[in-house]
């Protein structure tokens, strides 16, 4: 735990939206500087509610979230931007009446200083964002909806990036893009923890992956043996998810579609 | 109320939209029809006495609605600002223009000029807002009671701060100006020098909100706020702080809105802004909930739909209720009004 390379980890996290329903129930993770995390799990795992703990949208019961060996446990969300962590929500993750250019400079709000240089870098990371500048983020398709979104959140230069299923009801060739783009952002040096539906894809290119299932992180193992690890095979890899990953499901989670597949 | 119309949901909340319609058109007429709409009779009389060149109706009505719609839009902007980033339909905000003219009277009346009267007023209103969400509506939010409890809340508050301001201003009708009107003629319209300033500083301080809205970062951060609270604090926007500047803003353009009716009626009294309330409502509605111009856009429609629909109606007094059947049928082709965005399907 007192890694000095770990930049950001949780601690037996036990967490949840309601009083006395805990969706996690003791989730650890321990992320090093510059690593590219990959969490995979089945529907209704508490994945995006893990990020959301750790992003503090979420209130965390016991456990403890570190920020470089820091407290940041329910820190608030604009403190935790201003602290270098940035957080990509798996929908409704831009303002749809403001116009691309408008989104990015709300990502730098805290920031005013530094806006018109990444807003820059941006335009050079995404380019279509560029020429479409003065579009309403509301009539984008999903793949540049996401484009904006990643760079809305980029904009304060974080050291730790979460995003929550950046490829979910994207066509094949865009989640390729999504993945390529997500490792490029994570060799610039920010950490990535990167909540994935599709999970064979996403160990591909991870540098660890944690499984997640009914709240708790059940093992951690590198991107490759996961991939070859029979277990994960048959839980998350066989059926390759059945790309059940179409339906937005993070806001009308209240609904009872929780874990479809238990594992053993 | 404020996810009504989730494009699932859609259909299943149409009924109800309307019975809630058809409740606020009935309420509306009653309340209306019990007062008589002094304003444009005394802009017909006027009309109808002036010798010399002829005064078109249907013009001079035109005229009448633009004004009376730049007033409303005024004193609706900031129902409408609370409304888009916090959810809440505030039900006190007629008393909030009540308030404008209430203060501005307590101010001539103890001896300032009317100018000075009306910036006070406007302090005075953008205090009482910064107030409100200091010591109650952002300790609602606070504890996450939903919109619709903070609206009955807000309905409490109204009926309280009705009696409040009765209790100060008297039951009597108060005057701010007591300069006889005149009116210059231009062709086929009249207008007089009050309501000819009271329009001038509805189009800058309108034409303030719309630069602040989107010229400025802060106005920007208010849209977003308006458009994803959730999101808006994840990017690291303190929401609260944009949601005080907004009651602090929806505070002294209410009161604004205030000053300049009763200098348009010429007249005011404790409930001169609950009178509007519904059409303020109406207004918002018909603009699109939410939308940052829907206030402008739906007040100068509904003012001048009434203005000129006087020209046909057998009665003055019927002018409220074609508005509101106006409403009912622009809602039914265009459930989001008619800037308003449809949501997102999916
Ligand atoms: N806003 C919420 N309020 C209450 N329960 C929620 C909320 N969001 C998610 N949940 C519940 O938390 C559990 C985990 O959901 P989530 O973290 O979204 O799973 P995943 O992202 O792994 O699919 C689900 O049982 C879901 O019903
Ligand atoms: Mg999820």
């Amino acid at each position: 735990m007192t890694d000095p390379q770990t930049i950001i980890s949780a601690d037996h996290l036990i967490a949840g939206y309601l009083p006395g329903v805990d969706i996690l129930n003791g989730c650890s993770m321990d992320v090093k500087d510059g690593e590219l995390i990959g969490v995979i799990g089945p529907n209704g795992a508490g994945k995006s509610t893990f990020l959301k703990a750790l992003f503090g949208l979420v209130p965390v019961r016991e456990g403890k979230v570190q920020l470089r060996g820091e407290d940041i446990t329910n820190l608030k969300a604009d403190k935790l931007v201003q602290r270098g962590i940035g957080f990509v929500p798996q929908t409704e993750n831009v303002f749809p009446t403001l116009s691309i250019e408008e989104n990015l400079e709300m990502g730098a709000y805290q920031a005013p200083k530094t806006y018109k240089s990444q807003r820059a870098k941006m335009y050079d990371l995404f380019p279509v964002l560029g020429k479409r500048r003065n579009q309403q983020a509301g009539s984008l398709s999903g793949g540049e909806r996401q484009m904006v979104a990643m760079a809305r959140a980029l904009m304060m230069d974080p050291s730790v990036l979460l995003l929550d299923e950046p490829s979910a009801g994207l066509s094949p060739d865009r989640q390729d893009e999504t993945f390529v783009r997500t490792r490029d952002i994570n060799r610039t040096g920010v950490t990535v923890i990167m909540v994935e539906q599709n999970a064979r894809r996403c160990l591909q290119i991870c540098d660890r992956g944690y499984v997640l299932d009914q709240g708790t992180s059940a093992y951690t193992a590198t991107g490759q043996e996961l991939l070859a690890d029979p277990k994960v095979i048959e839980l998350y890899l066989g059926t390759l998810g059945a790309d059940k990953d179409d339906e937005d499901d993070a806001d009308a989670s209240a609904a009872p579609e929780a874990t479809p597949e238990k594992s053993e | 109320m404020r996810n009504a119309n989730h494009a699932g949901q859609k259909a299943r909340h149409f009924p109800l939209r309307i019975a809630l319609l058809s409740t606020l058109t009935v309420a509306a007429i009653t309340v209306i029809s019990a007062v008589p709409a002094q304003a444009s009779q005394l802009a017909t009389e006027v009309a109808d006495t002036s010798g010399g060149t002829e005064t078109n109706l249907l013009l001079q009505n035109l005229l009448n609605g633009i004004t009376f719609g730049l007033l409303l839009a005024l004193a609706s902007v900031g129902l409408s600002l609370i409304y888009a980033t916090t959810g809440l339909s505030n039900f006190a905000h007629g008393e909030q223009v009540t308030f404008g003219a209430a203060a501005a009277f307590a101010a001539v009346t103890a001896g300032a000029p009317l100018l000075l009267a009306a910036v006070i007023a406007v302090a005075a209103g953008g205090a009482s807002g910064w107030l409100q969400d200091t010591v109650l509506w952002s300790q609602l939010r606070k504890r996450r009671i939903a919109p619709m409890q903070q609206m009955i809340v807000s309905i409490g508050l109204a009926l309280a701060a009705v009696n409040l301001l009765q209790i100060w201003m008297g039951a009597q009708r108060v005057r701010l100006s007591t300069s006889i009107e005149v009116r210059y003629e231009f062709g086929p319209v009249s207008i007089g020098p009050q309501t000819m300033i009271s329009m001038a500083v509805c189009i800058v301080a309108l034409g303030a909100v719309g630069f602040f809205l989107q010229r400025t970062r802060l106005g920007r951060a208010t849209r977003a706020v308006s458009d994803n609270p959730a999101l808006a604090s994840a990017t690291g926007i303190s929401v609260n702080r944009v949601i005080r500047i907004v009651w602090i803003m929806s505070g002294s353009l209410a009161a604004l809105g205030g000053v300049l009716l009763a200098l348009y009626e010429n007249t005011s009294d404790f409930s001169a802004g609950a009178r509007i309330l519904l059409l303020m409502f109406a207004a918002v509605t018909l603009g699109g909930l939410g939308h940052p111009f829907g206030a402008l856009v739906g007040s100068l429609v509904v003012g001048v739909v009434a203005e000129v629909s006087t020209v046909f109606l057998p009665t003055p007094d019927l002018k409220y209720a074609i508005v509101m059947g106006m409403l009912i049928l622009t809602l039914l082709v265009r459930p989001q009004g008619l800037l308003g965005r449809k949501e997102r399907v999916g």
